[in-house]
């Protein structure tokens, strides 16, 4: 397999990597330390962060993209496809696999539409034919009942088991003791007050059952159904996790820089500088936000059908416009967070402390990143956590106005838009939708209750300094 | 023996969550008569505000009162209802907080809010209301009551404010008047005046006064009986003659030992003034005003004359003090000295340069000589830095010392010196008490070894008895190290304790200036006159 | 407060050419007139004469921003730039790209937009207000946390979901209300309910944790103590003291968005088949119709910077503290 690092993967990974260098630096300074434990000693926020996690690790292994080798190409000089695939496509791929014609539901065995065919004597009738793959390992279709108990008592059982040996193996490192674990757990059962720790092992255990059902159950059933082409469902709803996550967090990204930078020198230099960058802020605010990105993103659209030939696959044309949507959000999202930032330099400037230092002669920009910048720090997370779920709310509901991400990408919004008709069909086609809400939803709360408790952490005035 | 107005038993208060409670009051017993003043004196966490708040039971969400009980009028107040509280509260309980700024609700005029109280307990309404209101206007001594009634708190001065406070106390008639420190924030001579009314109401209407206070020379002034807290227990009571001339607890002699006075100055050995030195600071004709912000079509407005016209020599090796109440210029003048602020005119020469005219590069090269130590200790360092990297933040900008490891051994010894542990520079400033963190902005203002202190009301914010500690070790640093102080204060005690000139600033401008000693003993200026009146003496009855 | 009030205008007008400039910027610097036309009279069937037509028709024909082979002042003035900015500050809005008049349009569309925008606030207000200041009463008890992880969930539930599902409940389901579509006049009101209802009731979880948060930070104050040694009752404490405090951030961020009310929104106009500004703006983006797009955005804006005026001046009247 031959790797390929698509623009967006690139930054995504330098924000791993700048995450990972914040929790270093976080756990050795102290002013910062303690904010992270309050907030980890809530057990809905530990829940919470757990659920985050796994969607990081799956957007992660989304992240990591590369060429397959075509079948039957020689081991020496293999030869690649161009098609652009990613590892959780080939997690996936038992499930992905298994395409039908069109809609089906959820565990269904026959197809959504009714097909004409050939009967045994000979007649042409129309009949709900059996899927493709769906249940074809079946002979009997009364059997899907047994066969589906049969087959998530299997998945329960190994997870049983694999639950069993991560204990073991956090017992043998003396992780967590064996004692201290039961009478824990007992005392869990006379009034629902988890800790942390328990909250987080729950949902890490519900997650890893759900997960365990999937893989076994999802090879031979659609368990969510599947769409109009016949693709899973369940597997559409999974790739859309990396498009929401990232929209949340390269915007950030983008943003931050503008709006630090500028909120900082704004309230700090006054003068021309801070009359210049109002302006700025007040100008860019005042152009209704979709209307700023959706001025932005036609011209991008229209850029792009000029030079249509320049992109080497859909994949790197989609990711582009995928990445650009993150710019036109960042720089319209910074103009919030600047504002609120110049005002608290502003209350900085009088504090004692930066008089202190200019009595010593302490240079701007000494001052700046030794008393300002960190004491903004807080306001800065409590942005990020809080703009999050607004971002990946709005990415759905940029798409449906056509100027979110691009259809061939997997997201959400493009779920909700497609399927937003099925609606009126008879029966029902409700699947799509409701996997694409399910999947934001969980997502969008998770984000809003950890921002809850980092909000809750970090605000001074809420919080207990002495 | 009639029975007393309020008898508190045993009142036993603690604080905290389910399973971790601390106790802040133990067996707290006090009574309090009709017409007679009881004053609770304590330092800050002796709990006399708890004591207050418990009477009424509006304790904040996390205390308990674990045990006790306390009669009002015979009545149980712990067996009441929620609801029968309401009906004490305003009506035979009237209470004054300390900060009027806050304790007034900014969107309703003052008149609204002495109402609101006349009407809950006594009924009356429209013109008999007004009426009324005026009335309790005129009795706290707010004259024109009628047009001041519709104005809002932001327009009253701190002094009419808390005048405002005590009408809304007294709307109902209360037998008994709790007054939560009500004189702190204010000025001296406000202080007198409103000390004044209080005790001129309590005779006129016969009511029980719960007095709560920090401040022994207050409490002189207008206690029938003292009752000492000191970390929620009651160490002495006594009554305002004996306590006075010999209090009998230790803990009630260290806190009359704490207060700064001219004796106290003698006693220590700090001599009476200084013989002739050399000059070191001179401040010609200083003026700083601020512009008052007026719109493009708007008339001018006059500015802000915060520091008018000011001049001032200090000399090598003094402690200059610099007197005045809020809003004198004292704090303004200091900044414009140091060029914290730019001066709009006048000079300020030190080693023959003038300050106001050299470029920001000279400037900072004379930045070590003149330090100085802020007011608030909660707010003077940066809650997010280490101590060691606070104290060497100086010292890195003004390259004192050879190299980092120099730099952290004088880091350490400054330490000492203030009289704190070499191991706690690795610690954060919000581990440490508000003593402890002025010791280590003495210490960081020290790094850069300063030819001369700005101390801005440096221990206005501590308790008495830490103010002694702070105020001595300033004294012993300016043997040591031969400082010269330029003294910024309202505490006419510190004055006379510390200083050995005075400067008495009022309205921007200095009205008087000399040697302590003559300056406190006859005063020439009037103004000087009315604030040496004003103090509350520890030794007569006023 | 009149000086305030001209400052104010004068200050507008810097701000509104910035605003137009970004747009120019974001519409030519990528695309020339020339391409715009292509793509307008499709990409195959162009010829030279064609485009220049379409671009002397709507005035494309002249240099964006700055005018090189002019004299004098002309070097500024017979641009595309100088030309569209001074037509947008008298508000002629011109025709639009395929050839209505863009005035007209809006002064047609933008009651649709308020008819739906407007109960959407007030009764919003009224049941956000009434919930949270029924919770800040309750503080502290069960009641305040069941309520504020209600609220959090309703907060992650998408705005597409509840109008998608309110559409299929109450449309499909319960035939109680058509799906979209609009009216004239009485008959309007069956359209307009279920967008009303949506708008409202997806509101509902921010709005009522927005408001909590002030309501509790204002019950946290010194007066409010004074209030509660004068013997109020806990209700009155409410109504009396917090209620009237709390109404100076609420009424001046309501008084914010008031001017905006006229554009819509956006998402809820498509999906019910209003024929608002909102979806106005949405079918200019999807035609690439840029004269509309542009005449919006200058709306749009105007329209913000009348709100920041009206908060300073709403600050003064619920805030005896403030003067302008």
């Amino acid at each position: 397999m031959e790797l390929v690092i698509l623009k967006t993967d690139a930054l995504f990974f330098i924000l791993i990597a700048s995450l990972l260098a914040y929790i270093f630096y976080a756990s050795k300074k102290e002013h910062l330390a303690r904010p992270w434990r309050t907030v980890l000693r809530k057990p809905m926020a530990a829940s919470a962060l757990t659920i985050l996690a796994f969607y990081l690790m799956v957007a992660i292994l989304d992240s990591i993209h590369f060429h397959p080798e075509i079948e039957g190409s020689s081991s020496d000089t293999p030869v690649y496809s161009s098609q652009v695939v990613s590892l959780l496509d080939e997690v996936l791929k038992p499930i992905n696999k298994n395409t039908e014609t069109t809609y089906s539901a959820p565990f269904a065995i026959y197809s959504y539409a009714k097909e004409s065919r050939e009967s045994e004597t000979g007649q042409i009738i129309r009949d709900y034919p059996r899927l493709m793959h769906a249940g074809s390992h079946l002979s009997d279709t009364s059997e899907v009942r047994s066969d589906l108990i049969m087959r998530s008592l299997g998945a329960l059982g190994y997870w049983v088991f694999a639950m069993a040996i991560l204990c073991l193996i956090l017992i043998s490192l003396r992780v967590v003791k064996l004692k201290s674990m039961v009478s824990d757990w007992q005392n869990l059962g006379t009034f629902f007050r988890p800790s942390p720790a328990q909250a987080a092992a729950i949902t890490f255990a519900v997650v890893c059952l759900l997960i365990s059902l999937i893989a076994t159950v999802g090879p031979y059933y659609h368990i969510l159904g599947t769409d109009k082409v016949g693709n899973d469902v369940l597997f559409q709803g999974v790739k859309g996790i990396r498009t929401g996550l990232l929209i949340g967090t390269l915007t950030t990204l983008i943003m931050l820089p503008f709006a630090i930078v500028l909120g900082v020198a704004a309230g700090y230099f006054r003068g021309w500088v801070d009359d210049a960058i109002q302006y700025l802020y007040t100008t860019l605010s005042s152009i209704p936000g979709v209307l700023l990105i959706a001025a932005a993103a036609l011209m991008l659209e229209v850029f792009m059908t000029n030079n249509a030939g320049d992109f080497e696959s859909v994949t790197a044309r989609a990711d582009l416009r995928f990445l650009c949507l993150c710019l036109i959000l960042g720089v319209t999202a910074w103009t919030g967070l600047c504002r609120y930032l110049r005002a608290e330099t502003l209350k900085l400037k009088e504090s004692n402390y930066i008089e202190a230092s200019r009595a010593f002669g302490v240079l701007s920009w000494s001052t700046i990143s030794q008393h300002v910048l960190p004491n903004l720090m807080h306001i800065v997370m409590i942005s990020i956590v809080l703009d999050f779920s607004g971002l990946v709310l709005a990415e759905a509901a940029l798409t449906y106005i056509d100027i979110g991400v691009d259809p061939s990408m997997e997201s959400w919004g493009n779920m909700i838009n497609g399927a937003r008709l099925e609606l009126a069909r008879e029966p029902v086609v409700w699947w799509s939708l409701f996997t694409a809400f399910l999947f934001m939803f969980i997502l969008v709360l998770a984000a809003n209750v950890f921002a809850d408790s980092v909000r809750d952490a970090f605000d001074p005035r809420i919080r207990e300094l002495d | 023996m009639s029975t007393p107005l309020l008898e508190v038993t045993d009142l036993s208060v603690s604080f905290g969550s389910e399973n971790v409670r601390e106790p802040v009051l133990n067996r707290v017993s006090f009574s309090i008569s009709r017409g007679e003043t009881v004053v609770l004196v304590g330092e800050s966490g002796s709990g006399k505000s708890l004591s207050a708040m418990s009477i009424v039971r509006l304790l904040p969400h996390a205390a308990r009162i674990d045990s006790g009980s306390i009669l009002l009028n015979g009545l149980d107040l712990f067996q009441l209802s929620e609801r029968q509280m309401r009906n004490i509260r305003g009506a035979s309980v009237g209470m004054v907080f300390q900060e009027p700024q806050s304790s007034l609700n900014p969107v309703m005029t003052v008149g609204a809010q002495i109402a609101e109280s006349v009407r809950r307990h006594q009924g009356i309404r429209g013109k008999k209301l007004t009426e009324r209101v005026c009335e309790l206007m005129d009795a706290v001594g707010i004259n024109e009551p009628h047009e001041k009634s519709r104005q809002y708190p932001h327009e009253f001065s701190g002094g009419m404010k808390q005048r405002v406070m005590i009408a809304i106390a007294l709307a109902a008639n209360p037998e008994l008047l709790i007054a939560d420190e009500p004189t702190t924030a204010l000025d001296v001579t406000i202080q007198a005046q409103v000390l004044e009314l209080l005790k001129a109401i309590q005779a006129k209407q016969n009511m029980g006064m719960l007095f709560i206070t920090h401040d022994l020379a207050v409490a002189r002034q207008i206690a029938d009986r003292i009752v000492v807290l000191k970390e929620g227990q009651v160490v002495e009571t006594g009554t305002n003659e004996v306590f006075y001339k010999a209090p009998s607890h230790p803990y009630s002699k260290a806190l009359f030992d704490a207060i700064p006075s001219w004796d106290k100055r003698l006693q220590e050995g700090l001599a009476p003034s200084l013989d002739a030195r050399a000059t070191l600071l001179t401040v010609e004709k200083l003026r700083v005003w601020f512009p008052v912000r007026s719109g493009f079509f708007e008339k001018k407005m006059p500015p802000n004359k915060a520091v008018d016209g000011v001049d001032l020599e200090v000399y090598e090796g003094e402690t200059l003090a610099l007197v005045g109440e809020s809003g004198s210029g004292k704090t303004t003048l200091s900044k414009a000295v140091l060029q914290l602020l730019r001066p709009t005119a006048g000079s300020v020469h030190y080693a023959d340069k003038d300050l106001c005219q050299i470029d920001s590069r000279q400037l900072r090269s004379i930045r070590a000589d003149l330090q100085i130590v802020f007011q608030d200790p909660y707010s003077s360092m940066n809650p997010r830095m280490l101590i060691s990297d606070i104290i060497k933040e100086g010292m890195n900008a003004q390259n004192v010392g050879d190299s980092i490891k120099d730099r952290d051994d004088r880091a350490a010894h400054l330490m000492e010196q203030v009289g704190l542990e070499v191991g706690h520079l690795k610690r954060y400033p919000h581990e440490f008490s508000g003593g402890q963190r002025q010791r280590i902005c003495i210490a960081r203002a020290l790094a850069v070894e300063p030819k001369v202190l700005i101390c801005d009301e440096p221990t206005s914010a501590l308790d008495v008895s830490v103010q002694a500690q702070i105020l001595r070790l300033l004294r012993e640093l300016q043997d040591n190290l031969g400082l010269t102080y330029l003294f910024v204060t309202h505490n006419i005690g510190v004055v006379a304790y510390m200083a050995h000139r005075v400067a008495v600033m009022y309205r921007g401008q200095i009205v008087e200036n000399g040697y302590v000693q003559q300056v406190l003993q006859s005063p020439e200026h009037e103004y000087t006159r009315a604030l040496l009146q004003a103090v509350p003496r520890l030794d007569n009855n006023s | 407060m009149s000086s305030y009030l001209t400052r104010r205008i004068l200050y507008a007008f810097p701000i509104l050419i910035g605003v137009n400039f970004i747009t120019f910027v974001l519409f030519f610097v990528v695309n020339s007139p020339d391409d715009m036309a292509r793509v307008h009279l499709g990409n195959r069937y162009v010829t030279e004469d064609s485009i220049s037509n379409w671009k002397s028709e709507r005035g494309y024909d002249k240099p964006l921003f700055i005018a090189l082979d002019s004299a004098g002042k002309k070097v500024f003035t017979e641009t595309i730039f100088f030309d569209k900015t001074v037509r947008l500050f008298t508000f002629d809005f011109g025709q639009s790209d395929s050839g209505r008049d863009i005035s007209y349009d809006i002064s047609e569309r933008m009651w649709p937009s308020l008819l739906i925008s407007l109960p959407v606030l007030c009764l919003g207000l009224l049941f956000t207000l009434s919930f949270a200041l029924l919770i800040a009463f309750f503080r502290g008890t069960y009641i305040d946390s069941s309520a504020v992880i209600l609220c959090v969930s309703m907060m992650s539930i998408s705005g597409l979901f509840y109008i998608i599902g309110g559409q299929y409940l109450l449309s499909k389901l319960l035939q109680i209300v058509p799906i979209s579509g609009f009216d004239d006049g009485i008959a309007s009101i069956k359209f307009l309910i279920l967008p009303i209802l949506i708008g409202v009731v997806g509101g509902l979880g921010h709005g009522t944790r927005w408001y909590r948060t002030i309501f509790l930070e204002e019950i946290h104050r010194d007066y409010v103590r004074t209030a509660r040694a004068k013997g109020l009752s806990e209700k009155g404490v409410l109504y009396q003291h917090v209620l009237r405090n709390a109404l100076i951030p609420i009424v001046t961020g309501v008084v914010a968005l008031l001017p905006s009310l006229f554009l819509g929104s956006l998402i809820t106009e498509a999906f019910f088949g209003i024929p608002g500004l909102g979806s106005y703006t949405i079918d200019a983006i999807q035609s690439q119709d840029f004269a509309i797009v542009r005449a919006m955005v200058f709306l749009g804006s105007v329209l913000y910077i009348l709100g920041l005026i009206l908060t300073d001046v709403a600050y003064t009247l619920v805030d005896p503290r403030i003067r302008l």
